[in-house]
């Protein structure tokens, strides 16, 4: 699903954030990204968005090779992605339908379908009797979830999530984790940047540690391995 | 493209334009007010090359007459001359009525003429108009042509003179309209430069779900558009009520001033400054979008 060998990001600056990382990541798979502030956890993440470009190294995502890839393509590679941040980026004068249904009106799907997926990922983030809530109404673990659905509203194959619990108390954490093992368990690959430590070590996902810009452990059934 | 996309792009263009109504309204009038200027200045070329033709019309061509003909042979070649096709009037000069012109010419000069004693150097002639312009050389040439012509010469330093004044206005023209068209230009695309920060925020959502480029610029576009056409409206209403109240005060006072009649004149200008404004409001969004719409 994501294939990286010898990718390299090196900014204008010259500050090298990722040097020679090389991983394959399988359909269905479930990977924490963990590692210190500022060794590369978000380039990782946003290379595989194509927010950035390789320096160096060949990128694959979904069967679209990211390193020769005109921007007129990078739509159609991110209708294949659901992308989630720490900020929930909801659109805050439209609703709860309003922001996860804006997802399916840009890339012009039938209304009748709209309509129809909205209120089933509705449902399965738990959100169906605050459809017409604004986000300024919710609290933050119920916009993540408005987040969440909108990302998966398109039935991405990869869901990447940038600290997507990272402004959520623990409890709230846990609610929006059940929520992702439910997308994956439906086949969908998930590649999670995170800080939580408990998370990671009771989930026993896959996780690949980065440390000032190359991969240092990828560990199945892996743990945080970091002291908070 | 669906209709729905379509319908969708209207309504967020407008739901913008609305949001944004303060910077909308001072657009829609600089806009306005640039192509009222431009309009004024287009009417007034036209009409000023319009006078131009008008008088290039009236250029006459003077025939020199050889110096030993008989009154006889002279009133034959005025005659051949009347039958020429497009020839409008034939006027007699004489030899001696061209000195009393020269010598009005001269006024405090005219002591230059004592050097000539009482003989008159200058020929007889015939002054010859013809109904259009184009027709003035040929039928020069044709005249030059008769017994008894010394030559027949038409006012060409008079034309080159109005042309290259009619070059001047246009060039200045096109100067000051370019001009105009960069200032409504900019401030179209600053409006549209404060949508698309307004909403930068969907912009990057909707490029982070895969909505193409095009998807996130016509709205922008659309809106850029509307504050071009709105513009241009108010200048063109203005213009043609402006310009009707004018002919039809000159046509009254000032008849012999050929301006050019408001229909179709006007609607060609109406047409052509709304297809301006939109044109303008276009490229004004399409420069703001390529300049900040890198999310």
């Amino acid at each position: 699903m994501i294939h990286m060998s010898g990718v390299s990001k090196v900014y204008g600056n010259g500050s090298v954030a990722l040097s020679d990382i090389s991983i394959d990541i399988s359909k269905g798979d479930f990977i924490f990204v963990v590692g210190p502030s500022g060794a590369g956890k978000s380039t990782f993440i946003k290379l595989i968005f194509r927010e950035e470009l390789p320096s160096s190294g060949e990128l694959v995502v979904n069967g679209r090779n990211i390193t020769n890839m005109r921007p007129s393509e990078v739509p159609y590679l991110r209708r294949g992605l659901g992308i989630i941040f720490q900020d929930y980026r909801l659109l805050p004068d439209r609703t709860v339908y309003e922001n996860v249904a804006f997802a399916m009106q840009v890339i012009e799907a039938p209304r009748r379908e709209i309509q129809k997926r909205v209120n089933s990922v509705l449902d399965l983030v738990g959100l169906k009797d605050k459809y017409k809530c604004l986000p300024t109404q919710l609290s933050g673990g119920e916009q993540q979830r408005v987040a969440i659905a909108r990302a998966i509203v398109n039935n991405p194959v990869v869901v990447i999530a940038d600290e997507p619990t990272g402004n959520l108390d623990p409890e709230t954490s846990w609610d929006i984790m059940k929520i992702f093992e439910r997308i994956n368990k439906a086949g969908t690959t998930i590649v999670m940047a995170t800080h939580d430590k408990t998370i990671v070590d009771t989930m026993r996902k896959r996780v690949i540690a980065i440390e000032k810009g190359r991969i240092v452990r990828d560990q199945v059934k892996g743990v945080y391995g970091y002291e908070d | 493209m669906r209709i729905r996309t379509i319908e969708y792009f209207i309504r967020e263009a407008i739901v913008s334009l609305r949001s944004n109504g303060l910077m909308s309204f001072a657009s829609i009038s600089t806009v306005a007010l640039s192509l009222l200027i431009l309009g004024i200045f287009l009417i007034l070329v036209l009409n000023l090359n319009n006078m131009a033709s008008a008088l290039e019309s009236q250029v006459q061509i003077t025939v020199y007459l050889k110096d030993d003909l008989s009154d006889h042979q002279m009133r034959e070649v005025g005659t051949r001359i009347t039958k020429l096709e497009g020839v409008n009037q034939v006027m007699f000069i004489s030899k001696d009525e061209a000195m009393e012109r020269f010598k009005g010419r001269l006024g405090e000069q005219q002591t230059l003429l004592t050097a000539l004693g009482d003989t008159n150097p200058l020929p007889n002639a015939f002054e010859v108009k013809v109904d259009k312009p184009e027709k003035v050389k040929l039928t020069a040439q044709a005249i030059s042509e008769f017994n008894g012509v010394e030559n027949a010469k038409f006012g060409q330093e008079v034309i080159e003179q109005l042309f290259k004044i009619t070059k001047m206005v246009r060039i200045f023209g096109v100067v000051l309209i370019v001009f105009l068209a960069l200032a409504a230009l900019f401030i179209i695309s600053n409006t549209i430069r404060l949508t698309v920060f307004a909403r930068r925020k969907e912009i990057g959502i909707m490029k982070y779900v895969g909505a193409t480029d095009w998807f996130i610029r016509w709205p922008f576009l659309i809106e850029g558009m509307i504050l071009g056409f709105g513009g241009a409206l108010i200048a063109v209403f203005v213009l043609s009520r402006t310009y009707s109240a004018i002919t039809q005060e000159i046509y009254s006072s000032l008849a012999f001033l050929p301006l050019i009649p408001q229909y179709p004149f006007m609607n060609n200008i109406s047409i052509f400054i709304l297809i301006a404004g939109t044109a303008i409001g276009a490229l004004g969004s399409t420069i703001s979008l390529k300049r900040f719409m890198k999310v």
